[in-house]
């Protein structure tokens, strides 16, 4: 036992900025905050809806223990209302309509009393509200001097079965709670961001005789045909200045990753292997990762893009069938249960190159699509558990998991 | 100095784990619930709303794309899905004599057409590996009835993963019944 302790405290001093252990370190309590709502336009359901918005917002920036509590009061008021005159922090904002239907909001942050930050927000329609819950969160992640939660204003693009061999494509805030249908009719499926912009995507069409990979343009409302194969076509990974894409693509029904230039629409197969090679992701080190079934089952291995040199990376769980990665981190989806029908459990691990070191990121039910933030602070996953559905967010430095309820429909794969 | 808070911290974090019996030094203050009529909201982290019912089951288009006379789909109809194992690409003996049933077909009666061969999974991964596997279990088909004669030109093949299930119960048999590759005959 106290081997294990030292072991522990040992790997804990050696490696403190590893996010796969940096789980002991942050113990300190969280200054509390509570939220007061000032708000004189619109009826109570949407006030509440408003309030638990940024209740969830505030959570998920991971800086506060947050009150839950729905208090009114005047935006003006010299003092905090007497339920959270014991709080750290106060957050108070008032919501007005416009004529034009547009939403307004004051916000202004207090301590002890004293307003220390204060900022303004518009919005052309009040059905997007959720945006603005966002920004204030984003703000005051900003104001307290914290490491940038940028994405929490990046969009989210999914697509999900309506009916056999129907999709439609979803673009989303991070929460899912805002949801337009950018895509609609026919058979799309495996949607993905074509650049940083996220002005742009990829998709899967099946509708014609073969699977045909296209490029959407969203500004100008474009769509191009980039590739296609015979069996398979799906754009896995698109490298960070969007001129290379990994595609797995089957000619003769043998699913093999391929390189592809957007410049000189030319392509390159990577890998060769008889079984499957799916899911490849940039690296760094001009490295991509992979699942391949080249042990009998679903595992991540490694592939220089320069040379040969294929590389087992992961040693843990039955049957690791997804990944995503960002740097030296790669999350990935393992079966833990052996049962092949029922129950299974499906947990999303972190490994890093670094140290060998596995952290479990989640506990319970069916967890996957696990999607690395572009900066490696947070993993956006869909979790499966008691036949509900929810979006999870993974604050990997603060150690936590946030889920929102899914409002319908089985995700069929996403993209952050 | 830092080392030993640390590891204070981890021993206590340990300790407290270890044993749950015990009370751990948590401040007890009640909070203030009852008076206010201050509503509320649930905690961020709890689920509330499960609605997966919008897999619609109806197989009313499943021969949509026939269009063209009714010798098509009177060829498709007499050729029976093959079905396949837990996470396996391999074909069962027992699922041999459909193929050369379909071999027969296609040499005979079908010989004008060709043939899409569509992968299904169950519901087990919903990932590009699921696509694959399904395209590894429509390719093992099209090297069956290579081996029995019928030119490797007319096959075609897709995946449709586990987004194209025949039965959406949650049960073993349901499951069976997704894990399999249907035959679609084109002009």
């Amino acid at each position: 036992m106290r081997v294990i302790f030292s072991l522990l405290l040992f790997v804990s001093l050696m490696f403190g900025s590893d996010a796969t252990i940096e789980v002991i370190k942050k113990v300190d309590a969280l200054p509390t905050i509570a939220v007061e709502d000032a708000s004189e336009s619109y009826d109570d359901t949407f006030k509440l809806k408003f309030f638990k918005s940024i209740i969830a917002d505030l959570n998920v920036i991971s800086l506060f223990n947050v009150d839950r509590f729905h208090r009114t009061i005047s935006f003006d008021a010299s003092s905090v209302a007497v339920e959270n005159k014991d709080m750290n922090y106060v957050l108070r904002y008032k919501m007005s309509e416009g004529d034009d239907g547009h939403l307004s909001i004051e916000m202004k942050l207090l301590q002890e009393n004293e307003t220390v930050f204060t900022k303004n927000y518009k919005v052309n329609r009040s059905n997007i509200y959720m945006f603005i819950s966002h920004a204030i969160a984003y703000d005051i992640n900003e104001f307290m001097g914290e490491s940038s939660v940028e994405w929490m204003k990046r969009k989210v693009i999914f697509s999900r079965i309506v009916g056999p061999k129907k999709s439609e494509i979803v673009i989303s805030d991070y929460s899912l709670s805002y949801q337009h249908v950018i895509l609609k009719g026919g058979f799309n499926i495996f949607p993905k961001w074509a650049n940083k912009a996220q002005n742009a995507f990829y998709y899967t069409s099946l509708d014609g005789k073969k699977p045909t990979l296209k490029h959407v343009n969203i500004k100008n409302v474009t769509v191009k045909k980039v590739i296609s194969s015979d069996g398979m076509m799906i754009c896995s990974d698109v490298s960070s200045d969007g001129k290379t894409l990994l595609l797995t693509m089957a000619k003769n029904g043998q699913p093999d990753i391929y390189t592809y230039n957007i410049d000189s629409k030319t392509y390159k197969r990577e890998t060769t292997y008889g079984g499957i090679d799916v899911n490849a992701q940039f690296m760094s080190n001009n490295k991509i990762i992979f699942i391949s079934s080249r042990l009998g089952y679903p595992n991540v291995f490694s592939k220089r893009l320069d040379t040969h040199e294929i590389e087992q990376m992961v040693y843990y769980g039955k049957s690791n069938s997804a990944c995503s990665s960002n740097g030296e981190y790669i999350v990935y989806k393992a079966r833990e249960s052996s049962n092949a029908f029922e129950k299974n459990t499906f947990n999303l691990h972190l490994i890093s190159m670094k140290t060998d070191f596995i952290r479990r990121l989640t506990a319970t039910g069916i967890n996957e699509f696990p999607r690395f933030s572009k900066d490696g602070d947070a993993i956006l996953f869909i979790k499966n558990y008691k036949n509900q559905s929810s979006i999870g967010i993974i604050r990997l430095k603060h150690n936590k998991n946030y889920l929102f309820p899914l409002a319908y429909g089985k995700v069929q794969s996403m993209d952050w | 100095m830092k080392s030993i808070v640390l590891s204070s911290v981890v021993v206590a974090l340990l300790v407290f784990s270890g044993c749950s019996g015990k009370e751990p030094a948590v401040d007890t203050k009640k909070s203030e619930v009852e008076k206010s009529a201050a509503q509320e909201v649930a905690a961020v982290e709890t689920e509330t709303v499960a609605a997966e019912d919008s897999m619609v089951d109806s197989d009313s288009n499943a021969n949509a794309n026939t269009g063209s006379g009714m010798s098509m789909s009177d060829v498709e109809s007499e050729l029976s899905s093959i079905y396949f194992g837990f996470d396996k690409f391999d074909i069962n003996s027992d699922m041999e004599d459909k193929i050369s049933k379909a071999a027969e077909l296609g040499k005979t009666t079908a010989v004008n057409y060709n043939v899409k061969l569509e992968g299904n999974c169950d519901e087990w991964g919903s990932d590009e590996y699921n696509f694959a596997l399904g395209l590894k279990r429509a390719n093992a088909v099209k090297k069956a009835l290579v081996a029995e004669g019928i030119d490797g030109s007319r096959i075609s093949m897709v995946s449709y993963g586990e987004s194209n299930p025949t039965c959406s119960d949650k049960t073993q048999a349901c499951y069976a019944q997704n894990r399999r590759v249907d035959f679609k005959i084109l002009p």
